[in-house]
């Protein structure tokens, strides 16, 4: 079987473009990445781009003005696959932490004042699937080369990627680290798709969650425990609610209504 | 066959052993005890209860390649794991290895864990019970087979208990280590010891029962109070030497259709772990993997094999955030409520 | 790449039971809008004489960089050389699977299971009901009877679908209603082409046709959909058959397909190695197996 190398985008909003660079950063299997797929277009890494037809586009960063928008939907347009990759185009990222809590407009004129904008008007920032449909996500915070190249390589092949489902807990004990929640450390780590390999927790730090939350996820037992560990509410709300997207901010939102209620 | 050895002479012994293959060990690192890579007797940590993840890693690690694959086929990737010689085993998990063994060797053999099994010598070694230790409930606080060599520890001495040809061997490495004079204080020493150890346990749970408790209580509102608790973080399951469950994965070489078949453990908390193609779930309530992780341990083994598949290593003791293990569960179980 | 085992002998890599052998698709055509079928056959032609399996088994199907999956046999063991299953497109594996075409080649590994239990039920009158994608495992045995059909009792095959369109096997089916040694029933819940001529219903009502039943002597072998157990098991034990001779085959995640991997662990039973074929009596014990309140309607 011979395939077309498929015609390959990549593209970033609203976010540090750190998942670009761990693109960029994959210098053993950049040639063959470049050989393998027909990149049309990826300002970050070369000047001769072409828009057109994509077989795939990976996205990077959340939509947060109008112009990043109509960009985005002219993307999905044309493209038939569309990737969501790094926490910010998957969730939200730090920046939508606040997400549906309100007073946006507070927050931004804090920020920047009176001064006015005039390339695009501004919106509270979004996840990439609030506006398209998103068929794949490689989250993280950069995203993790082997998992992005994984998945590249399978749909290279003709073939659907895999990842991780399960929360990095599971990664962190192949990597035979004693469980630091249960020590008492404020860890994230339930709430938090595995795929990096449970960096911090092997090196004794908490999981702040930025791989975002997996797909099943107990937000309620999580809060309960850190309260009972002697968290303060509103540090387990902040702490939870920095990557955890839209998502996680629900969940929160009915723990709480729930224990308004109770 | 019972030999005596001095203490003295075990580092000598391990230093020997090296002969047939890499030595590992319980070791203890910024707090952490695992069973590695070690050169000497000095390296290890033989006070230890527990290491965070039991010997099972040795035979079925947690990710490995069973396959390589092209367009002609499936190849197996056997042959390259190194020989190894464990030392520090303890009861519990010799145990646990038996259960996988049963599971692994007998019906549809299978080929990466009997390599692996073959090629790893298990050198039990008594052990000290703390206050998650419970295997004096699950009845596996000694152990009679499974082993290739089982030190026990009675201060002056060890008492060597051969439990393989390959064990014997060892021995005969350096036969001046042991003697087979055994005498009358030998005894009595012995049944000190295990008066002992059984009097060190603090941890008291009772599972005799438990299939019929299991059965009446499977519809018990306890499970739902339990899956409200459950965080599906599968550390129960990784930690357990007696989850055997995986999964299967194909990986691909970058602009190639080639690549490999690669394996690695699995947990039954997890959603995605009963959903059939088609997006039905047979358990995607929480409450309905942790009862079927329970039955399975404390129930069902019993039914087929007449004992419970938890050997009382006390891991999820130590591990479950939300304190949900074999102690807890069992009781709230019994008591129709969970504890706090 | 190839690699020789050092420990092991050469006779147990021979046998992993985990290496897929290549078959080759020789026929591939769709039985419906979302399902194919397919014919295949080893590549090796040695693997071909020595594939043997009986109704009611399963394959576990490969394709090299997608996955592996379980899938029932369709064909029956009594016209050998040739393996026939059916897919349904439902999720990544399937999907690609739709794009192995004629002449390719894919994994596969097998047989296993139980199957049906052929020698019990060799003398005895055979009830086959079949719902929606459940006709894939019973075709073969429906095969297998007719195949051998003095060595057993009446046959009656009952067959619902939920449009004409979506029936497995229409047309060989609609040409086994002209044989006399079974009474073949078929029935649509809707029909969408107002060409159908046989019945319209759900499956149940088609008992209403079966005529005269020897329940005592009977073996009913039931599959389909989770709904549609809710509904025909209550009516079998009505109709006096011991509730050892109802048979149901079962689907399950699965990722070994001999008893190693747990996903299809159901309390102490494994559905790959001690199913996937279940006695309605097994079932009645196992409260998880095939959804929730389904096993309650009939006890007690």
């Amino acid at each position: 079987m011979t395939r077309q190398s498929p015609k390959v985008g990549v593209y970033g909003f609203t976010g540090c473009a750190g998942d670009q660079l761990m693109i960029l950063n994959c210098e053993d299997q950049l040639v063959d990445l470049f050989g393998a797929t027909e990149i049309r277009s990826f300002v970050m890494a070369k000047s001769d781009n072409h828009e057109g037809e994509l077989d795939v586009a990976f996205i990077e960063g959340s939509i947060s003005t109008e112009e990043q928008l109509k960009k985005l939907k002219e993307i999905r347009e044309r493209a038939k696959v569309v990737i969501a990759i790094g926490t910010c185009a998957s969730h939200g990222g730090p920046q939508a932490m606040k997400l549906g809590e309100g007073g946006w407009e507070e927050r931004y004129r804090k920020v920047y004042g009176n001064a006015k904008i005039t390339i695009s008007k501004a919106f509270e920032a979004q996840p990439i699937d609030a506006f398209v449909k998103v068929d794949m996500y490689i989250p993280g915070c950069p995203i993790d080369k082997g998992e992005f190249l994984a998945a590249v390589s399978k749909l290279v092949a003709g073939r659907h990627p895999y990842l991780y489902k399960f929360p990095v807990c599971t990664e962190c004990k192949w990597k035979e680290n004693p469980c630091i929640l249960y020590a008492g450390k404020f860890c994230g780590g339930p709430l938090t798709k595995a795929g990096c390999g449970a960096v911090c927790p092997s090196y004794g730090l908490p999981c702040v969650g930025c791989w975002g939350p997996t797909d099943d996820l107990n937000v309620s037992s999580e809060y309960k425990l850190l309260k009972e560990k002697g968290y303060n509410p509103d540090e387990i709300l902040r702490k939870l609610r920095k990557f955890g997207g839209a998502k996680v901010a629900q969940l929160l939102k009915d723990v709480e209504n729930k224990g308004a209620k109770a | 066959m019972i030999l005596k050895m001095k203490k003295e002479d075990l580092s000598t012994f391990l230093d020997s052993v090296k002969e047939w293959g890499e030595l590992r060990g319980p070791t203890k690192k910024e707090g952490r005890v695992t069973y590695s890579r070690v050169d000497s007797l000095s390296q290890m940590d033989l006070k230890a209860a527990r290491t965070i993840i039991p010997p099972k890693k040795f035979l079925y690690p947690p990710r490995f390649t069973m396959f390589d694959y092209d367009q002609d086929g499936y190849t197996e990737r056997l042959g390259d794991v190194p020989k190894r010689v464990l030392f520090g085993i303890h009861p519990c998990d010799i145990h646990g290895i038996l259960i996988m063994d049963k599971l692994f060797l007998e019906t549809y053999k299978d080929p990466y864990y009997a390599e692996r099994r073959e090629k790893t010598l298990l050198l039990g070694h008594s052990c000290i019970p703390d206050d998650k230790c419970m295997c004096i409930a699950t009845n596996t606080d000694f152990v009679a087979e499974g082993f290739d060599l089982f030190f026990s520890d009675l201060k002056m001495f060890y008492l060597v208990w051969v439990g393989s040809t390959k064990g014997h061997d060892l021995i005969r490495l350096k036969p001046e280590l042991f003697s087979r004079e055994l005498d009358k204080n030998d005894i009595l020493n012995y049944t000190e010891y295990r008066k002992w150890k059984n009097s060190q346990f603090k941890t008291k749970i009772d599972l005799t029962g438990m299939p019929d408790i299991f059965e009446l209580g499977y519809g018990s509102p306890v499970w739902d109070q339990l899956g409200d608790k459950c965080l599906s973080c599968g550390q129960c399951t990784m930690v357990c030497p007696t989850c055997n469950c995986y999964n299967v994965v194909d990986e691909v070489e970058l602009g190639a259709l080639e690549g490999t078949r690669d394996r690695f453990w699995d947990s039954c908390m997890f959603r995605e772990y009963s959903l059939v193609a088609g997006g039905h779930n047979f358990r995607d309530k929480r409450s309905d993997r942790l009862r079927l992780w329970y039955t399975h341990k404390l129930q069902a083994f019993i039914g087929e094999f007449g004992k419970p598949a938890c050997v009382g290593c006390g891991r999820c003791v130590e591990t479950c955030p939300v304190e949900i293990n074999v102690v807890t569960v069992s009781t709230a179980l019994k008591e129709q409520e969970v504890g706090k | 790449m190839k690699k020789l085992c050092v420990v092991l002998d050469e006779r147990e890599v021979q046998d992993n039971p985990y290496r897929p052998d290549m078959w080759r698709i020789v026929r591939r055509y769709p039985l419906t809008n979302d399902v194919n079928f397919y014919q295949a056959r080893p590549v090796e032609m040695e693997e071909a004489l020595k594939f043997n399996y009986k109704p009611g088994q399963f394959v576990m199907v490969s394709i090299p960089g997608e996955g592996e999956a379980p899938f029932s046999i369709s064909s029956t063991p009594s016209r050998p050389g040739m393996l026939e299953f059916c897919i349904r497109k439902t999720g990544s594996l399937t999907e690609t699977l739709f794009e192995v075409k004629e002449n390719h080649t894919l994994g596969v590994r097998g047989p296993y299971g139980n199957g049906f239990p052929m020698d019990k039920m060799v003398g005895k009158d055979i009830m086959i009901i079949a719902g929606g994608l459940g006709a894939a495992p019973l075709r073969s045995l429906l095969l297998y009877v007719l195949d051998n059909r003095d060595q057993f009792g009446k046959l009656t095959y009952l067959h619902g679908a939920r449009t004409p369109g979506e029936m497995l096997f229409r047309e060989e089916f609609i040409q086994l209603k002209e044989r006399e040694d079974l009474n073949c029933l078929l029935t649509v819940d809707k029909d969408d082409t107002d060409k159908w001529q046989f019945r319209q219903g759900v499956v149940t009502e088609l008992f209403k046709h079966v005529g005269p039943i020897d329940s005592k002597n009977t073996f009913a072998v039931v599959c389909g959909p989770p709904v549609m157990y809710r509904f025909v098991m209550p009516h079998l034990v009505r109709l006096g058959l011991p509730k050892h001779q109802i048979l149901m085959t079962l689907e399950r995640r699965m990722k070994c397909g001999v008893g190693k991997c747990g996903h299809c662990a159901i309390e102490y039973l494994y559905t790959c190695i001690d199913g996937p074929v279940f006695t309605y009596w097994d079932v009645l014990h196992m409260k998880e197996i095939i959804g929730r309140g389904v096993s309650d309607k009939t006890v007690a």
